[in-house]
């Protein structure tokens, strides 16, 4: 089994190109559709009232950046003042314990959005700070927040820019998501295709009647396909998370352990396509329908939301796209792991179906 | 002894039917140790199919296949380890090296370190590529991949080694040198070798024994003198002409003593009774019907007309 996995990376390392040009074509797909890192975000400056000491500031400022649309960045009042009377920046922000101000030097789009935000957040603050009064509870803060993050129902909020789902789920994160799962399909699918190469080469055979029992053969074939596609999809979210700064969530070992779901989930339904098909050509043929259209019904290019036809709703509940990304999105909105069980276990019993009668397809064939 | 007494490998009664389309049926044949066996027959007769069985890659529709009496049906491992197969399809990886498609199968077979290298150098020897070993099999020749092909199933030291068609579509120098290379094996290593091919020169060469396969069924086998034997009240006559005559080819038939007449698409070939005294006949038909006869010739038999007097074709179309 091992030398079957070491053999693919030998090959992998001959023919990088498949792999390469996915995770480059991900990479370039999210990179333009997503918006430019950082860029988007507007930025504001914000110095604190006097009456306030440093872990009252760190605490405002860091509930105030957990908007991923607005930057609050720390300045003085001189500083502020200065940039906003010469024209530098539109705006600045003073915070007070239970209040703020806005200095303005012309009118500016985002201030009213930035206004209504800030109003928002102090609001929230404020409301929880007289319910921990009334009742004297002190994790009551801890429960409403944990309560918030888990809404049962979404919230939705409408601003200037269009729909947000609750929380910080956005429209980048979704091309993110989206891309690099509908991507890694392509990559996985066609790594297992090295297994109709094989039998149509007749390398399989050479391997099959040696000492290589034929479980490890499979075994060897679909741990490499399971790695490739997990290692994609980590290295774009990595290249995302750190190098652009998008929010994916606090929990990464959730976060791995999603991906290796959906890959697994990937992998078998290669081996089902393996199985369906008679030969290569048909395989090269019927990948990218095939992939594109679960994209498509499982949410990668547009929320499922956006989906109306029932049809359409019905198919995308046997599609593992839609539970990556359901699963996806829960781990950015920060859901815990008892959020998650539900898709995470769908994609392991659709990986399981899969894997079971693609093997057989595969098997009566031979 | 008698024949067969010894076999080391043996098949009876081998039959193979995809759905509808049986493929091999019938077929009884036997190794013995240290024999070289030849399969002869154009394509689509079965060859292939029958050897699958035989190593034990696909399960047979009837009949069973033992190695030193032991079921391969019921236990393939009985004769994987003991078996090389070479198969008619270059199996490698086109985009490694020889060397690195010989350490993996060689890995797979449980070889490792000094032993694996010193077998590697071996084969690599035997086939004569040690000097070009580093290179990508894709940027090889077709003999050279052949060879290729062939040292891998050499690697593990079989005791048979089953070979498909190894020399098709490859260039007389590489052939040759094949060829040589099975002879030696055989010879001087004691190999036991089962070689299929349509080439008829090939297993008369190679041979000590051939079984001649036609539409799945073995339709004649023993030595080359036994298959040819099968002619000896035969012999053929060859006309060569400059083009085709059809109303000779009408005459020639309606004579009683000529038994079989097949037009080529170089002349007219005709398989008579042996001293027969035809050949004024034939001038004289030729003379009537105006044909220019570029050649005439007497044959011996050759296994090509012991083909072509079992089944009226001809070996290779
Ligand atoms: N996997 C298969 N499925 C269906 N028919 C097959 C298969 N393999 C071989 N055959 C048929 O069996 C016959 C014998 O084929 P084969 O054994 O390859 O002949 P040969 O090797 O002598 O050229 C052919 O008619 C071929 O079409
Ligand atoms: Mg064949």
């Amino acid at each position: 089994m091992k030398s079957i996995f070491l053999l693919q990376l030998q090959r992998l390392r001959r023919e990088p190109m498949l792999l390469l040009s996915m995770t480059g074509m991900t990479f370039l797909f999210v990179f333009f559709l997503g918006g430019f890192g950082a860029s988007d975000q507007v930025e504001v400056p914000v110095y604190f009232d006097q009456s306030m000491n440093g872990k009252e500031q760190d605490i405002l400022l860091e509930r105030l950046n957990q908007s991923e649309s607005y930057r609050f960045t720390e300045t003085d009042q001189k500083t502020a003042e200065k940039q906003v009377a010469l024209g530098d920046i539109p705006f600045a922000m003073k915070a007070m314990p239970d209040d703020y101000r806005m200095l303005i030097a012309a009118d500016d789009p985002n201030q009213v959005l930035v206004d209504q935000y800030v109003k928002q957040v102090y609001a929230e603050e404020l409301r929880l700070q007289e319910a921990e009064s009334a009742t004297g509870e002190t994790d009551l803060r801890n429960g409403v927040e944990a309560a918030l993050k888990e809404a049962p129902i979404g919230l939705t909020t409408s601003t200037a820019e269009g729909e947000s789902t609750s929380g910080e789920y956005s429209q980048r994160n979704h091309f993110l998501f989206g891309m690099t799962l509908f991507f890694s399909i392509y990559t996985i699918i066609f790594s297992l295709s090295k297994v109709a190469e094989e039998k149509r080469t007749g390398t399989w055979n050479r391997v099959i009647l040696s000492p290589v029992r034929k479980f490890h053969l499979y075994i060897g074939h679909l741990a490499y396909s399971f790695m490739i596609g997990f290692l994609q999809i980590v290295i774009i979210f990595s290249i995302f998370r750190y190098g652009f700064d998008y929010y994916i969530g606090g929990n990464i070992g959730l976060m791995l352990l999603t991906v290796a779901c959906y890959t697994f989930a990937v992998v078998a339904l290669g081996m089902l396509l393996l199985g369906l098909v008679n030969n290569l050509e048909q395989l090269n043929a019927i990948v990218p329908i095939v992939t594109v259209s679960m994209a498509m019904i499982g949410g990668a290019y547009w929320p499922i939301e956006a989906v109306s036809n029932s049809i359409l709703l019905a198919m995308s509940k046997i599609v593992p796209v839609t539970y990556g990304m359901e699963a996806l999105k829960g781990l950015a909105l920060d859901q815990s792991l008892s959020a998650l069980a539900q898709p995470l276990a769908i994609l392991i019993v659709i990986g399981v179906f899969c894997m079971g009668i693609g093997i057989n397809l595969m098997e009566r064939r031979a | 002894m008698l024949k067969g007494e010894s076999a080391v490998l043996e098949t009876t009664n081998l039959k193979k039917a995809f759905k509808k389309n049986v493929a091999v049926s019938d077929v009884n044949l036997y190794l013995d140790k240290g024999e070289s066996v030849g399969l002869l027959g154009p394509n689509g007769a079965g060859k292939s199919t029958a050897i699958s069985m035989i190593s034990s890659l696909v399960k047979p529709s009837a009949g069973d296949v033992t190695w030193h009496g032991k079921s391969v049906v019921k236990d393939p491992n009985v004769i994987r380890m003991h078996l090389g197969v070479v198969p008619q399809d270059i199996a490698l990886y086109k985009e490694l090296t020889a060397v690195e498609n010989l350490r993996f199968f060689g890995r797979i077979y449980g070889l490792r370190g000094k032993e694996l290298e010193s077998r590697m150098a071996n084969v690599l020897e035997i086939v004569g590529l040690t000097e070009r070993k580093n290179e990508l099999v894709k940027h090889y020749s077709g003999g050279m991949q052949r060879r290729v092909n062939i040292a891998v199933a050499l690697l593990h030291e079989p005791e048979i080694i089953i070979m498909d068609e190894p020399t098709v579509g490859i260039d007389p120098q590489s052939r040759n040198y094949i060829l040589e290379m099975v002879q030696k094996l055989n010879e001087e290593q004691g190999m036991t070798v089962l070689y299929t091919s349509h080439y008829m020169e090939e297993v008369e060469r190679l041979c000590d024994r051939i079984y001649i396969m036609d539409h799945g069924k073995v339709i004649a086998s023993g030595t080359k003198q036994e298959l040819t034997g099968i002619l000896s009240s035969e012999e053929t006559i060859w006309l060569e002409l400059d083009r085709s005559y059809p109303g000779l080819v009408a005459e020639l038939n309606d004579m009683e003593e000529i038994l079989r007449v097949i037009e080529t698409d170089k002349g007219i070939k005709l398989i008579t009774p042996k001293n027969s005294r035809l050949l004024g006949s034939i001038f004289q038909a030729a003379e009537r019907q105006q044909a220019q006869i570029i050649s005439l010739n007497v044959q011996v038999p050759t296994l090509e007309d012991v083909f072509l007097h079992l089944t009226g074709r001809k070996l290779r179309d």
